[in-house]
Formats: structure tokens, C-alpha cells, sequence
């Protein structure tokens, strides 16, 4: 009999092999925010179980848990049976897009990156007083959060870039919709080839990204395989800050969260902390960090679909920021300052700010 | 489901406390075990009160209640086989209090394990009884099941360790037992028949901890055994030594196996392995015990002797030690773990008479477990789809169990008896013991609405 579902193609074994063990509980970020068993993993993968046995339709009713999962990859990260439930919770949703049960957020999706080119609608892609060079060693690729929700974080990773005299230019990116596909859509082969030829026309040796998602697609997206056949070296903005000495330092308590993008998804985890330590030696960790760490909820659609939930699991995250006793919360992922910016209490002095903007004010200080 | 009492619930707990949805259903229909049914509805109350409303309600109309903790059982007594409201606890989930100076902590049942590690480590203090499952597992399960542990032989179990309680009847009246002193010799001793009683006799709704000191030192040794009786008579030895380790684990060869598919620490592949772990104040202390450890490793024929003293392997170590179960659920598509436990002098013949069942009903069964006590954790490996092998895998944990009590031993250490070792309860306790048993549950849930069908006092 054929799979009725493309997802049960690729994944029945995994989720036969879920032993029900409900360790994942543990460390689902969406568990911890709400104590539901029904959204975490182990909830989603006996849903996927009867549907893959045939007793359960995919249906409007199993949106709620199956659009609800960041997709951070902690589950993945501790299970003891090996059940990689983020890639089966995309592939499902595929399934689900196609059948037409998608998450109502990210309906017409694919509408809206053809007509505006990145994923928030916006007209006009800003250009942070950067004119955009013909040729330069170094490309810069903002990507969308950078470019149309957090400016601050994008001019100050371009200040630390100016102020360390490095050659580079923006490109005429566009969203190619990698970020999509955790919501139940894929990559747009096109859009892709756009930004691979307008980054490959500069004639970088370098690209420098400062979102950890576009990262993650410049470096597995099969559609990118042709960046990377360039010779072209790709890097995140903390890797190539790694090596940079900023000559400033601060005796503030710093703490520092790992995007589950950068972190448990490509294993850089050493590069933002020794910059970090650099400038700021009195450096805490959170309760849970590097592999461990907890998500801040804004990942996997979660943000736009669920944003109470969302901002409920950043709250947790905060609360451990609270026990470290640091002052300022860095990270290296744009959407992740958003959300976790967006759910500190007032009585939460410490600040949130990308690591970029931390060096740049003491830069403005000094 | 019937408007009527759908109301009714949504006024105990509020609309955001009652679930119908089918993805709730979904979830709630099972634990870790191999059961499966779906509840007609769950809820989550957040006080006693709302406890109390919800089993008065419950006892009017007769609709089975099913508590839940974090759902890692492994016997199945947390799913509603008989349909019902399951009664999901974790959103209890306050420390209520912790005293250092009365060397108690008081809790609500959905406090998850290793919260309450985390809470009380920084004053050196720990709840002993940790099982594999503590990361997710809550305080209310672990009471329900008299949870065990890697700590069993040493520090005892979850009921070495529960001083009081609140408990909800069956009938609806709210019940305080025990006290927050360290002893007492007053009255029926309550507190005890609901530890282990799997939710068939009330709600706990609090209870009161004894908490221990952590010793802080502690010593790592394992040892390979090329023949799995070495290893079974090096336990034994051990434990009539005069020493107590505080972790004395075994490994057999298909959980050593399966272990090194999912970890870097490439142990020897072979018969037994055993793990032991010494605690105590000062190292000097644990050293000195973990030599009288390797001298009976040695006398019985450990092929290698090895201490672990690199504190990140020792973790790996620990950490894989408690991953077995899912680990080797990978291997085949259904499994069933037992938890049989016999006599400490009977652990090499448990051991022998694991292979020989498994080879006696061409059954897969890994063995690992908490040798120290006498704890087993024998798991059969199968496809349930492939009826034939089901049927011997149901005659092997017959034999297993049959085995156990032979040799003096019991079904479960630690899991409980749920549904999947109802049928067995008669092999170990006498008709006047169940006659009793049966007696005691009608005395505090008179219509069997607290979890019915489970531990088989039914009939």
C-alpha cells in the first residue's frame, strides 16, 4: 500500500522506535511553558503513531501540537531511542500544507515571499547607510529578522565590521524561504539562485552572515550547494569576531544564551563565548547551556502562531538569567534577542542584547 | 461526552483545567508501558479542594479517575483502560517547604524528581530514591509506585522515605496522615498503605519527605565478566562483605551493546559488566571500600578490572546506565520491562535463569539492573506484530516471574504492578493477602472508582 503521507515515507521507523519513555518532557521547551503532555514530543509522536497505523486522519485538530514545537531540537538532543522529532515534525507539516491544514499564521506564505521577497511583507529593503559596493572581499547577508525587525542589532554588527576597517559590501538579499520549511514549506529554488549569484557577483572570498538560521541554509541546504562550491568561505558574524580584538573590556557580569540555530543545530558553541570573555571576563554560564540549553520559544513558527506560549518559554529562559546574577544577556541570534527582549519584566534589570551591540557600545564608551 | 458532567468538571477546575481534545485523549491514553487507552476526558486541578470536588463528583457518578504524575511508568497504571477522567497532577507542582533543621521537604505530587534535587543541593541535601526516569518523573508517581533506584541497596526506596501526607478519598473526604517528625509508633501507620497503592486508594495531594544528607566524596569501579554467574555470585559476595556500595549495577551483554550504539564510551562487549559506586565523606573512606568492591570483582573471575576517575566519564557512565531501557527499546519494535527482584544470595540464579527462559522460549531478553538489591530489569525485546513471538514473550515473563518468586523473590521492585502484572498478583500474595488487599480498597474507595482494574483488586 502506498504511504498516504510523505512523512510516514521518511520517518516510520523513527517514530515506531519512540519508546514512549517521556524523558523528552524533561527539556521540551513548550512542556516546560505549559505542562500539557499533548505538545510535548512524546504527545506528538503517539499522535503520528495513529496515523501512521491509519486510526487518525491529519486534521485541523492535531494543528495546535503539531504547529506548536520550536523545533529547538533539545528532545532530539536527549532521546534515548534516537528519534530526531524536529525533522519529523517539518516533514509533517509539508504534509499538512499540502493537504491544506497548515497553521492559519502561515497560510499564503509562499504568496507573500514571491511578491515582497522576504517573509514580513515589507516594501523596501533597508540599506543601514551601507552603499551596496559592485565588488568587495567580504559580503555581508543580513537576513530578514536583521534587516526588518531588529535594525539595532544589524547597525551595530556593521558598526564592530566598520570600526575593525573590514572591506565589505550588502547584497540585494532576498528571503529564499529556508526558514520556511520549518513551518511546512520549502526553500524556493529560485529565490536561492538569486542570492547565491548576487553574493558569488561581488567577488567575496568571505561571506559573513548575522543570522544563525541563514547559517545553518548556507551551510546543508542542498539549493546552496553551489555557494559552497564557490570555494567561497561561509561564516556567522561570531566566528569571524572570534579572531578580532576590539581593545575594550567591561567588568560587567555577562551571561550568554545559545540560539538553538548555532548551538544544537551546528555545534558552534566556543566562538561566541571566547569573544565574549575577551571583552567581558566576568563571564557567567546560565543553569543550561551550550547542548542543554533552553529555548527562548521563538523558533519553528512558534513565535507567529502561538505568541503567548512563545513568550511564556523566553520567560523561563529569563528566569535563568535572573538565578546567574548577570547584568547583560547576550546572544548571537537576532530572533532570539527579539523574543527574549520582548518577555523581560520590568523588574528584570538586566539587559538582552546581541553581542554585536554589547562590544559596539563599549566601543561608543571608551 | 455527557454535558452534564463536562459542566460540572469545568466548574471544579475551570474551563482552562478540563480537556476533551483529542490531542489530550491522544496523550493520556498511555504511560511507558505497552497499554494503551484512551481517557473520555482529562483535567488538571491546581489545590486539594479541587481534588476532592473532582473524586466527590467522580464517586456520585461512578466514573473511574486515573491520577497521573509525568506518565513513565512502565506497568501501565497510569492509562485508562476503562475509559474515565484522567486526573493530570502536574500542574501541582509547588515545594511547598524545605526544612534542613526538620530534615523534611514538603511537596505537591507534580513536582518533577530533579526539581527537588536542584532545590535542595545547595544545602548538601538529596532525596535519595532516584530513579531512571527522575528528570521527568514526578514526586506523586514515584510515591504511587514506591519508585526505586541506582541508590536502592544503600538508601532504600521511595517509601524508606515518606513521613505524611494529604490524600483525597474515594468518597471525597480529605485525610491527613503521619507527621513531619523523623519517627513515630502512633496509630495504623496510613502514610504507608498508599505508598505503592498506584492511585487505587486516594489522592495524595501532599506529602511530606525525610531528607538525606548527600555525602559528597564518592569512588567509581566496573568489572567485566566473561560468564554471567561470575558476575552474579561477585554481587552476592559484595553485599555480604560488610560493605554497602551505594550504586551496584549490572550490565549484560545486549545492554552493553546497545549502550555503545548511542555513546562514545565503547565498553567491552561481553557476558556481564558490573558498575559500583562507593559514597562517603571523606575519600579516604570510599577508597577503602571501593578496594573491598574490586577484591571480590577479583576473587570471582572479573576478566578486567577498571576505576573510574575521570569525573566527565564517570557522568557518561551514570548517564547511559540510566538511558538502558529506551536504549535497547531501539532494537526491536516492542518491549516489555520487568523489574523482578530476589533475594541478594539468589542473583546468580536469577541471572541463569534469565538465559535459560530466554533460550527455553526463543525469546530476546537484555538484562541490566540494580544487582546491589537484588533489583532485575530483564527486557524482552519483540514485535508485536509477529503474533507467535508475542505469545512466547508472554510465557517468557511468566516463567520470569514464576522464577522470581521461587527463588523468594517478588514481581516488581520498583515499577508496581499496573496492568501488566495484574494477572501475576496471585503467584505472590496468598488469598488471605488479597482478601485483605481487596478489603482495604473497598474500605477507602467503596464504588472502585480510584484507578479500577489495576494491581487486580476487582475481583
Amino acid at each position: 500500500m502506498e504511504a498516504k503521507y510523505d512523512f510516514t515515507r521518511k520517518f516510520q521507523d523513527q517514530i515506531i522506535k519512540c519508546s514512549r519513555c517521556g524523558f523528552c518532557q524533561a527539556v521540551c521547551p513548550v512542556f516546560g511553558a505549559t505542562l500539557r503532555p499533548a505538545y510535548n514530543a512524546r504527545g506528538k509522536m503517539l499522535l503520528l503513531k495513529e496515523v501512521l497505523e491509519g486510526r487518525l486522519e491529519l486534521n485541523q485538530e492535531m494543528v495546535e501540537t503539531l504547529f506548536q514545537c520550536t523545533t529547538c531540537g533539545s528532545c532530539a538532543h536527549n532521546c534515548p531511542s534516537g528519534v530526531n522529532v524536529p525533522e519529523i515534525i517539518k516533514a509533517v507539516r509539508r504534509d499538512m500544507v499540502n493537504i491544506g491544514t497548515c497553521h492559519p499564521a502561515f497560510t499564503g506564505m509562499n504568496d507573500v515571499l514571491a511578491q515582497y521577497g522576504n517573509i514580513y511583507a515589507e516594501e523596501e529593503l533597508p540599506d543601514f547607510d551601507h552603499q551596496r559596493k559592485e565588488k568587495a572581499p567580504v559580503a555581508f547577508f543580513v537576513g530578514c529578522v536583521g534587516l526588518y525587525r531588529e535594525d539595532e542589532a544589524t547597525l551595530a554588527t556593521l558598526a564592530l565590521l566598520d570600526h575593525l576597517k573590514v572591506d565589505y559590501t550588502l547584497i540585494e538579499e532576498v528571503c529564499c524561504s529556508g526558514v520556511l520549511e520549518d513551518v511546512g514549506y520549502s526553500i524556493n529554488p529560485d529565490l536561492a539562485k538569486k542570492n547565491i549569484e548576487t553574493i558569488l557577483a561581488t567577488g567575496a572570498k568571505t561571506l559573513i552572515t548575522g543570522c544563525p538560521y541563514c547559517y545553518r541554509t548556507f551551510h546543508f541546504k542542498e539549493q546552496y550547494k553551489p555557494l559552497r562550491d564557490s570555494g567561497i568561505d561561509i561564516v556567522h558574524a561570531s566566528q569571524f569576531f572570534k579572531d578580532q580584538d576590539f581593545g575594550v573590556t567591561t567588568d560587567k557580569v555577562v551571561t550568554y544564551h545559545d540560539p538553538c540555530d548555532l548551538g544544537r543545530h551546528t555545534g558552534i558553541y566556543d566562538e561566541p563565548r571566547a569573544t565574549i570573555k575577551k571583552v567581558a571576563p566576568n563571564f557567567v554560564e546560565l543553569a543550561s547551556n551550550r547542548a542543554n540549553s533552553l529555548c527562548c520559544g521563538a523558533g519553528g513558527g512558534a513565535r507567529g502562531a502561538y505568541p503567548a506560549n512563545s513568550l511564556a518559554m523566553a520567560r523561563r529562559r529569563l528566569e535563568e538569567v535572573e538565578a546567574s546574577g548577570a547584568q547583560v544577556l547576550l546572544t548571537e541570534c537576532n530572533s532570539c534577542v527579539h523574543n527574549l527582549a520582548n518577555a523581560k519584566l520590568r523588574r528584570q534589570k538586566f539587559r538582552v542584547m546581541t553581542t554585536a551591540q554589547f562590544i559596539s557600545e563599549l566601543l561608543e564608551d571608551a | 461526552m455527557d454535558e452534564r458532567i463536562k459542566a460540572a468538571l469545568t466548574e471544579i477546575v475551570g474551563p482552562e483545567g478540563f480537556t476533551e481534545a483529542l490531542i489530550d485523549l491522544v496523550s493520556y491514553a498511555t504511560d511507558a508501558s505497552e497499554h494503551s487507552h484512551r481517557p473520555l476526558c482529562a483535567v488538571w486541578p491546581t489545590t486539594t479542594e479541587q481534588v476532592a470536588a473532582l473524586v466527590g463528583l467522580a464517586n456520585a457518578e461512578k466514573i473511574p479517575l486515573i491520577p497521573r504524575g509525568a506518565g513513565t511508568g512502565l506497568s501501565g497504571m497510569a492509562v485508562p483502560h476503562q475509559g474515565g477522567i484522567v486526573v493530570d497532577l502536574a500542574r501541582m507542582n509547588k515545594i511547598i517547604e524545605i526544612s534542613i533543621e526538620d530534615r523534611v521537604a514538603v511537596v505537591e505530587p507534580g513536582v518533577v524528581y530533579a526539581t527537588l534535587e536542584k532545590a535542595l543541593a545547595p544545602h548538601g541535601f538529596v532525596f535519595p530514591p532516584d530513579p531512571a526516569s527522575g528528570k521527568a518523573a514526578t514526586l506523586g508517581g514515584n510515591l504511587a509506585t514506591n519508585a526505586g533506584g541506582v541508590k536502592g541497596a544503600k538508601y532504600g526506596t521511595t517509601k524508606d522515605y515518606v513521613l505524611g501526607l494529604t490524600v483525597v478519598l474515594g468518597d471525597g473526604q480529605v485525610m491527613k496522615t503521619g507527621t513531619r517528625a523523623i519517627k513515630s509508633s502512633s496509630g495504623y501507620d496510613l502514610t504507608h498503605l498508599f505508598v505503592g497503592s498506584e492511585g487505587t486508594l486516594g489522592i495524595v495531594t501532599e506529602i511530606i519527605l525525610k531528607i538525606a544528607p548527600k555525602p559528597p566524596q564518592s569512588a567509581t569501579a566496573t568489572a567485566i565478566f566473561d560468564d554471567l554467574a561470575d558476575a552474579g555470585r561477585a554481587v552476592t559476595q559484595i553485599m555480604s562483605s560488610g560493605i554497602i556500595p551505594s550504586v551496584l549495577e549490572i550490565l549484560g551483554r545486549e545492554t552493553i551493546q546497545a549502550i555503545n550504539q548511542n555513546t562514545e564510551l565503547n565498553l567491552p562487549e561481553v557476558d556481564a559488566m558490573l558498575l559500583a559506586e562507593t559514597d562517603g565523606y571523606t575519600q579516604a573512606e570510599c577508597e577503602f571500600q571501593i578496594n573491598k568492591v574490586i577484591e571480590v570483582f577479583r576473587n570471582n573471575h572479573a576478566r578486567e578490572v577498571k576505576r573510574a576517575t575521570d569525573p566527565d566519564q564517570v557522568a557518561e557512565l551514570w548517564k547511559a546506565r540510566k538511558s538502558c531501557y529506551p536504549v535497547l527499546a531501539r532494537l526491536r519494535p516492542n518491549f516489555a520491562l520487568e523489574d523482578i527482584t530476589v533475594p541478594m544470595s539468589q542473583v546468580a540464579a536469577m541471572l541463569k535463569g534469565v538465559q535459560e527462559i530466554a533460550a527455553r522460549h526463543n525469546v530476546q531478553i537484555a538484562t541490566f539492573g540494580h544487582a546491589g538489591d537484588g533489583n532485575l530489569h530483564p527486557q524482552i525485546l519483540y514485535d508485536a506484530h509477529d503474533r507467535d513471538e508475542k505469545e512466547r514473550v508472554e510465557a517468557a515473563a511468566g516463567d520470569l516471574f514464576k522464577l522470581a518468586i521461587s527463588l523468594g523473590g517478588t514481581l516488581t521492585g520498583e515499577h508496581g504492578i499496573g496492568l501488566s502484572k495484574a494477572a501475576y498478583m496471585t503467584l505472590e500474595h496468598d488469598p488471605v493477602a488479597m482478601a485483605s488487599m481487596r478489603a482495604i480498597k473497598r474500605l477507602f474507595d467503596p464504588n472502585n472508582i480510584l484507578n479500577p482494574g489495576k494491581m487486580a483488586l476487582d475481583a
